[in-house]
C-alpha cells in the first residue's frame, strides 16, 4: 500500500557518505518527499531521515540498498503513522500595521511563535507534522508571506525500536 | 628504527600484501610518483595498455578468470575517465575490480587544475565503494579497505583516488598492521546472511512437491564456486538446469539435465519450459529483463525460490515465494540435506517435446556453428572463450558446448562492445598456458584493437577471432525486424585484418570458406603468441530465436519467415 513512510539512516557524518546515500535514492528512482540530516549523540554519526511515498516492498528494498553503502551504519523504514514525525518551518511574513493583530491571532491559533519582530516583517516558527505545517503556512498566506524555510521531517518509530540496533532482515 | 617510505612505496607494499601480482595501467602526470616506485617492486608486473579502458577490461577479465581482484591504474583526468566504461562493466557483472587513479595534489583539488576531474563523483554510482585518500597515514588502510569491499559479499568494483602529493608524502611504515580495514568490514560481514531454518524447510517442501520445477543458474553460482553443489542438487532432484548468459559454464553442457540459455535469444524449449514451470529455483541471478522478457507474463504459473547473496535483489524484479539470502554454495548444501532424492522424468519428457529444430540462418558452409565447433575441437575443449557484444556473443553463448567451470566470459549486464580483446589479456594472465579466445564482431574488435600492441610488447598470447559480416550485426538485425530494414549507420568498413596483423608482427588468417577453418585455427593455436583470424561470415545472418523487446517469453521469432 502506498503511504508516507520514513526511512531513517545512521551514517558517518562525511559529505561523501551523505552523497552516496542520497545518490542511491536518485539512482534507484525513489519517490522522495523530503530529506533531513543532522548530528546524533554519537560523535561522527549523522542521522538522515527520508520521507517517501511508497509501498512497503519499495521502502524495504531502499533500506537494504542503503545498508550496502559503505559508511552507512544502520537503516530502517516504518510507515509514518507508526511513528512521530515532525518538521520545523520558519515563515517570514510582512507585518503591516492594520493587520498585525490578526496575524498574531493566527500565530496563536497554531501554537506557533514569533521569533523575530522586525519593523517590516516578522518570522514565525512552527513545528508539527507535515500536514500541520502546510495548513499553518496556508493560513499565513492570507498575509504576505515573503519567505519560507522548512527543515524536512524527522521521525521516530513508536515503542521500543532503535534503528541503530536493528540488524538487516534476512528472509 | 622503522623505514621511512613514500606513499607510492606504501601503495606498492599494500598491493603486494593483498596478493596482487599484475597491474594493467597507463602512466601520466598525477600518478608518476607511483610509477617511479614501481620498478622497486618487481613482483608487481605492470602491463602497459594502449588505452585506459583496456586496462579496466583486462583487470576485469583477470578477476573473472582468477576469482581474485583485478587491478588497473590510471592517471587523473582523462586517464581516470577512460576507466569509466570498464568500471561500469564490472559493476553490472559483479566483478572485484580495483581501480587506482592519480589525483592532482590536495591543495589543487576543487580548483579545476590541469587534468583534474572529480572521479569520485563520476564513479560513485558505478562502484561498490570509492575513496579519496586524504593523507598518507590512511593510505595502507584505504588500500586494504577497498580490496576487502571489492572481494567480500557480492563482489564489485572499487576506486581509490590518490593525490600526487600523498604519493610523495613520507611515513614510517609498519606494514600490514596499518591496514585493518575501517569499520565497514565487520558490519558488512553481517550482510552475508544465512537463511532461516523455516525458509529452508519451506523451500525444500516446494521442491519436493513441484511437478514442473526448473533451476535457473546465474553468475552467483560461478562467483560462489558452487558448481559441485549445483550439479549434486540437480542430480539429486532430477530438476533440469537453465544457465543465464553469465551462468553459462556453471553447469556442464553435456549433462542430460542441461537445458540451455533462457531469455531474449534463449532456446524456444527453454523459454517454454519457464512459461510452463510450477517452480523456479533461481540461484545467483537478478532476473534481468533480458532473461524474463515482459515481466507481467513471466512464468505466471511458477512459484519462485530465490537463492541470492544480496537481500536487496530478492523480490526486486519477480515476486518471490521463498527468499534464501546468503552464499549459494552454503545454501545449496543445506538445501540438499533437507531434500529426499526424486526425479522429474515426466516433466523432462514434456520439455523434450518443446524442442524445436534450430533454424539455420547461415546459407553457406561457413556458419557460426561450424566455426565454433571447430574452435572447440581444435582447443580440445580446454580453452576459455571471451566474447564481445552482439550477434556473435549469442552464437558463442549458445553454440559452444561448455564443460569446464567458468570458461565463458562476457560482458552481460552492461553489454560493452570492445570488451573481449582487452578482457582476454587479463584472462591469459590469470590462466597462463591455456588457450584463450577473444571472439569479437568487426564492430567490437575495432573498438579496442589497439591492444594488439600491448599483447606483442607484453607477450600475451590472446587468440583473436573476428566474425566479420560488414555490419553492426545485432543492430542491423533489429533494424531488419523492427525498423523496416532501414540499415541506418550499421554497414561498417573494416581494414585488411591480415595486413593489420602483419603490421603488428603477428600471424593472421582470413577464412572465407569452410575448408580453411581448421588450418587457420591450428596455425593460431600452434603459434606461440598472439594470433588473429578473420572469419568472413554471411552478411545478413540472424540470431534465432528472438523475443522482440517488451514481448513475453511465449512470443519468439523463430526464423526469417516472419520478417516484415
Amino acid at each position: 500500500m502506498t503511504v508516507t513512510r520514513a526511512v531513517t539512516v545512521l551514517l558517518e557524518d562525511r559529505l561523501i557518505t551523505f552523497t552516496r546515500a542520497v545518490g542511491l535514492l536518485r539512482r534507484r528512482n525513489l519517490p522522495v518527499r523530503s530529506l533531513a540530516v543532522g548530528p546524533t549523540v554519537t560523535p561522527g554519526i549523522s542521522r538522515l531521515t527520508i520521507m517517501i511515498q511508497s509501498d512497503e516492498a519499495t521502502a524495504e528494498r531502499a533500506v537494504q540498498q542503503l545498508q550496502k553503502v559503505v559508511g552507512v551504519r544502520a537503516a530502517a523504514a516504518f510507515p509514518a503513522r507508526d511513528g512521530v514525525s515532525r518538521e520545523l518551518a520558519l515563515v517570514k511574513v510582512r507585518a503591516t500595521g492594520e493587520r498585525y493583530g490578526e496575524l498574531l491571532d493566527v500565530v496563536q491559533l497554531y501554537h506557533a511563535s514569533v521569533v523575530d519582530d522586525s519593523p517590516e516583517a516578522i518570522i514565525v516558527e512552527l513545528t508539527g507534522s507535515e500536514a500541520f505545517v502546510l495548513s499553518c503556512i496556508r493560513a499565513l498566506e492570507r498575509f504576505e508571506v515573503l519567505e519560507v524555510a522548512r527543515s524536512g521531517a524527522v521521525a521516530l518509530e513508536l515503542g521500543l525500536t532503535d534503528a541503530g540496533a536493528r540488524v538487516p532482515a534476512n528472509t | 628504527m622503522r623505514e621511512q617510505l613514500t606513499g607510492s612505496q606504501i601503495l606498492c607494499r599494500a598491493l603486494l600484501e593483498e596478493g596482487v601480482d599484475v597491474l594493467f595501467g597507463y602512466p601520466g602526470g598525477a600518478i608518476m610518483p607511483f610509477y617511479h616506485a614501481l620498478p622497486e617492486y618487481p613482483e608487481l608486473r605492470h602491463v602497459l595498455v594502449r588505452h585506459e579502458q583496456a586496462a579496466a577490461h583486462a583487470a576485469d577479465g583477470y578477476a573473472r578468470a582468477s576469482g581474485r581482484p583485478g587491478v588497473c591504474v590510471a592517471t587523473s583526468g582523462p586517464g581516470a575517465t577512460n576507466l569509466v566504461t570498464g568500471i561500469a562493466t564490472a559493476h553490472m557483472d559483479n566483478t572485484p575490480l580495483v581501480a587506482i587513479t592519480g589525483q592532482v595534489p590536495r591543495a589543487m583539488i576543487g580548483r579545476d587544475a590541469f587534468q583534474e576531474t572529480d572521479i569520485i563523483g563520476i564513479t560513485q554510482p558505478i562502484t561498490k565503494h570509492n575513496r579519496l585518500v586524504e593523507d598518507v597515514e590512511e593510505l595502507a588502510e584505504a588500500v586494504h579497505e577497498v580490496f576487502t569491499v571489492a572481494r567480500e559479499g557480492r563482489p564489485g568494483p572499487v576506486l581509490l583516488d590518490v593525490p600526487k602529493d600523498v604519493q610523495n608524502q613520507k611515513l614510517e611504515y609498519a606494514g600490514g598492521a596499518n591496514g585493518s580495514a575501517r569499520g565497514a568490514t565487520g558490519r558488512r560481514e553481517g550482510l552475508i546472511g544465512r537463511p532461516t531454518p523455516t525458509a529452508l524447510v519451506e523451500a525444500a517442501r516446494l521442491i519436493a512437491r513441484a511437478e514442473r520445477p526448473l533451476i535457473m543458474a546465474g553468475h552467483g553460482v560461478i562467483l560462489s564456486d558452487a558448481y559441485d553443489e549445483l550439479r549434486t542438487l540437480a542430480e539429486h532432484t532430477g530438476v533440469p538446469v537453465i544457465t543465464t548468459l553469465l551462468g553459462i559454464s556453471a553447469f556442464p553442457e553435456s549433462h542430460p539435465l542441461h537445458l540451455g540459455m533462457p531469455g531474449m535469444h534463449g532456446e524456444v524449449h527453454v523459454n517454454r519450459a519457464i512459461q510452463q514451470a510450477d517452480l523456479i529455483i533461481g540461484i545467483g541471478l537478478r532476473f534481468d529483463d533480458r532473461v524474463t522478457g515482459n515481466l507481467a507474463a513471466f512464468a505466471r504459473g511458477a512459484k519462485v525460490i530465490h537463492i541470492e547473496l544480496d537481500a536487496s535483489e530478492v523480490g526486486k524484479n519477480v515476486p518471490v515465494a521463498v527468499g534464501l539470502v546468503g552464499d549459494a554454495r552454503a545454501i545449496l548444501r543445506e538445501l540438499l540435506e533437507a531434500l529426499e532424492p526424486r526425479h522429474c522424468d515426466a516433466w523432462r519428457a514434456e520439455i523434450a517435446t518443446f524442442v524445436r529444430p534450430r533454424f539455420e540462418s547461415f546459407k553457406g558452409e561457413l556458419s557460426a556453428e561450424g566455426i565454433l565447433g571447430a574452435v572447440e575441437d581444435a582447443s580440445h575443449g580446454r580453452c576459455t572463450v571471451v566474447s564481445d557484444v552482439g550477434q556473435h556473443q549469442m552464437w558463442v553463448a549458445k553454440l559452444f558446448r561448455y564443460q569446464r567451470p567458468n570458461t565463458h566470459i562476457t560482458s552481460g549486464g552492461l553489454g560493452t562492445m570492445g570488451f573481449a580483446v582487452p578482457a582476454a589479456m587479463g584472462v591469459v594472465m590469470a590462466r597462463p598456458g591455456e588457450p584463450v579466445w577473444a571472439i569479437s564482431g568487426d564492430g567490437g574488435f575495432q573498438m579496442n584493437m589497439q591492444e594488439i600492441a600491448t599483447m606483442v610488447q607484453e607477450r600475451i598470447p590472446v587468440k583473436m577471432a573476428i566474425f566479420n559480416n560488414g555490419y553492426l550485426g545485432m543492430v542491423r538485425q533489429w533494424q531488419q525486424f523492427f525498423h523496416g530494414r532501414r540499415y541506418s549507420s550499421t554497414p561498417i568498413w573494416s581494414p585488411d585484418y591480415v595486413r593489420l596483423a602483419e603490421a603488428y608482427g603477428i600471424p593472421g588468417w582470413r577464412v572465407e570458406r569452410g575448408d580453411q577453418v581448421e588450418a587457420a585455427l591450428r596455425g593460431a593455436l600452434d603459434h606461440d603468441g598472439p594470433a588473429l583470424i578473420e572469419f568472413l561470415i554471411e552478411q545478413e545472418a540472424n540470431v534465432f530465436p528472438m523475443i522482440p523487446p517488451g514481448a513475453s517469453l511465449s512470443e519468439p521469432i523463430e526464423s526469417e519467415a516472419v520478417t516484415a
